[in-house]
């Protein structure tokens, strides 16, 4: 009986397979509309996203056929009809439009073969109404946080408010003020930067609260003897190397206040230790790609790996360090040596301040650190995104340490990544009407194919420019216009213009006072202890600075990529 | 309970403000009070969420302060004590004054406009009127030495 039901199953399986394979003899072969297939640049040699392809009859005007442009610039055209004659019809905001007539034979392979692959359309930029109000919008931004007269968050917040007024509003009564709408904007945030910043924001709140950077201070004071031209540089060292791992403002909130402390016990002046601090903190921030915003910034861009930046920056920066440390042993000379022993009640002060608060997280949070390290750098074959490193390291230590969530999500500054969020699309705003491609032109028509004048070029306008402006809108604003430059230089495909960007972005914020965040948070505690850090001093510390750093590093920088 | 408030930051510009005060100490006889105030305003531009990270060190930084002023007053024969606070300076030391009811509270000026200080010349004048209101107290203004 069993045996019996097995057949019956069996022979209906085998009826229905027949059945199935006739059937799929019988049945038509679906034919596919004819095809046109093209992509869709910029005269910058750019792929235009989002572009609105139309094929069309040019004597009736009915459109047969319409596709939009992919992010490779590419598109693939159905044609529901064939006409006589057509055209092909691309429309993109903020670019001429342009209409392509397809040729006899182009028409004729349509009608035969179904597919036809048009050269590559290339169209122009148009600065319009939207053009203006984008960069207008960018400039207004910029002025608020150069000025101080907004939070950086709140002038880079207003700077997206009003390009998104501009665009639905200012849109809606005359279209040629549309920039872009908001699902568009979105594409422009980078969200491995903003998930990168983060995750280190918590591995930091947790490391900051066990006083190793106090206890790193108070140790360099013993190491040196209270002799100050030997404490200076070993200050120096620890700054920028703890700069290179952890956020420039975190570093110098940490050990400005006990290097404040180590001065007065010395009876000296502690800007003599603060100021070569905060300009060794923004040199050796950049010598990994986690040290500093504008890196990850530049890594994220352009797609450059923790490993990269060791090989190809590392060294230079610790030249450039080298550099700054015989620089600030010069310029503060004398207040080094006026250096003098402190009393028993001053060190005991000291030493309590300088003690490891909480061993057993400074333990943990060592072994994640070394973790993380080790997966930022072997993590490429694994395309593991420095991003996905960072939050994996900060998750580990949560669960590991156990500390108040809520004060760990309080720690994370969000101020911050709305900054980022924000700036992201008022970047975006001015990439997409053409400002950026702009200044990319002018840039290219100065240093034509030039490697070695683009590499100086973008690291000294860099450095000068980043003494004015905040160098993280500056570095946001010039990634796609290097982005351009690199795909228009032949030798430039080594990325060296981005290395260039970095330094030149990061060293020029010792230019000035307002040219970095680290350095108005040492100001800020400088001044709170009876020491102010003026503009006009710290301008004349810092220009020179500038000028060695630079120098040092980008003869590194050519040496390693140019000459 | 009577004494004196000093409202110090450090640096060269207090000495003379400090020594002031150990002078009027030794003069009147009356407790010393050295004053120190947090206050973190200059992280409202670029690193808002970091205050209570700061205001723990700027606590230790303040502290150390104090100490230096403290062991001036004890070389001097005086017997000092420190107070640590945070918030605005000007209510911190209203504050202070009221609760060790001061007779003297001793501030240093700025020796010119705009130069930087916790009081601007107007918020100075409207400062020792309300001294003079709130606690009944004596301001003594220090020119601040030079840097």
């Amino acid at each position: 009986m069993k045996r019996l039901g097995i057949w019956v199953i069996l022979t209906v399986l085998g009826i229905g397979i027949v059945a199935a394979w006739f059937r799929g003899v019988d049945a038509e072969t679906p034919v596919l509309p004819p095809l046109v297939v093209g992509e869709v640049y910029s005269t910058q040699g750019r792929p235009v996203t989002g572009a609105d392809v139309l094929f069309k009859d040019p004597v009736t005007g009915k459109v047969m056929g319409k596709a939009v442009s992919q992010g490779d610039g590419r598109f693939a055209l159905h044609v529901s009809q064939i006409p006589d004659r057509a055209v092909v019809q691309v429309h993109r905001a903020h670019f001429r439009e342009q209409t392509v007539s397809l040729s006899v034979q182009d028409m004729q392979r349509l009608r035969t073969e179904g597919t036809v692959a048009l050269p590559r359309i290339t169209l122009e930029r148009e600065q319009g109404a939207a053009f203006w109000a984008a960069t207008l919008a960018f400039i207004l931004m910029l002025v608020f946080i150069a000025t101080g007269r907004l939070h950086n968050t709140l002038a880079a917040l207003t700077g997206t408010s009003l390009i998104f007024a501009v665009s639905y509003l200012g849109g809606w009564v005359y279209p040629d003020l549309y920039i872009f709408d908001f699902e568009r904007a979105i594409t422009y945030v980078d969200w491995n930067v903003i998930f990168l910043i983060m995750g280190m924001m918590i591995v930091i709140a947790i490391l900051e609260r066990t006083g190793i950077f106090q206890w790193l201070a108070f140790a360099s004071y013993r190491l040196s003897g209270g002799r100050g031209w030997l404490l200076l540089p070993i200050l120096m060292m620890i700054t920028g190397i703890t700069s290179a791992f952890l956020d420039n403002v975190t570093t110098m909130l940490l050990m400005a206040p006990i290097s404040v402390e180590i001065a007065l016990a010395l009876d000296m002046n502690p800007l003599a230790l603060l100021v070569p601090e905060v300009m060794a903190s923004n040199v050796a921030g950049v010598s990994t790609l986690v040290g500093t915003p504008t890196n990850i910034l530049i890594a994220s861009y352009a797609n450059i790996t923790f490993d990269d930046f060791l090989v190809n920056l590392t060294p230079g920066v610790f030249l450039a360090l080298l550099g700054l440390i015989l620089y600030s042993e010069f310029v503060y000379w004398q207040d080094l040596k006026a250096a003098s022993t402190t009393t028993d009640v001053l060190f005991r002060k000291l030493e309590e301040h300088a003690r490891i608060t909480d061993k057993e997280t400074l333990k943990k949070a060592g072994v994640v650190g070394v973790g993380m390290l080790v997966l930022f750098i072997f993590g490429e074959p694994f395309h593991l995104l420095p991003a996905v490193t960072a939050l994996m390291g900060a998750t580990v230590l949560l669960l590991w340490v156990k500390p108040n969530i809520e004060e760990m999500i309080e720690a994370v500054d969000w101020t911050t990544l709305v900054f980022f969020m924000s700036l992201f699309i008022v970047i975006g705003a001015i990439q997409e009407v053409g400002l950026i491609d702009f200044l990319a032109d002018v840039i290219g028509r100065i240093v034509q194919t030039h490697k070695i004048f683009a590499m100086v070029l973008i690291m000294w306008s860099g450095a000068f420019l980043s003494a004015v402006v905040d160098n993280i809108p500056f570095t946001a604003a010039m990634l796609p216009v290097i982005g351009t430059l690199t795909g228009h230089i032949p030798a430039a495909g080594d990325k060296s213009l981005f290395y260039c960007l970095s330094v030149g972005s990061a060293f020029g914020g010792n230019g000035s006072l307002i040219g970095s965040s680290p350095n108005l948070v040492t100001a800020g505690i400088a001044e709170r202890a009876g020491y102010p850090m003026t503009y006009v001093y710290f301008l004349k510390k810092g220009v020179p600075a500038v000028v060695i750093t630079v120098f040092l590093a980008g003869l590194w920088l050519l040496f390693h990529f140019g000459l | 309970m009577s004494g004196i408030v000093c409202a110090i930051r450090g640096g060269p510009k207090s000495q003379r403000t400090i020594e002031k005060a150990i002078a009027l100490a030794k003069e009147t006889g009356e407790p010393l009070y050295f004053l120190y105030v947090v206050n973190l305003d200059f992280l409202s531009h670029s690193a808002s969420s970091r205050v209570q990270t700061l205001s723990e060190e700027m606590r230790e930084m303040g502290e150390f302060i104090l100490l230096t002023a403290q062991a001036k007053a004890q070389r001097a024969g005086v017997n000092a004590h420190t107070v640590i606070r945070q918030g605005r300076v000007s209510n911190e030391i209203i504050n202070l004054g009221r609760e060790i009811n001061a007779h003297y509270v001793v501030i240093g000026r700025p020796r010119k406009e705009h130069e930087s200080n916790v009081f601007e010349e107007e918020a100075l004048s409207a400062f020792i009127r309300r001294v003079q209101d709130e606690l009944g107290a004596k301001v003594v203004l220090v020119d601040e030495a030079s840097q």
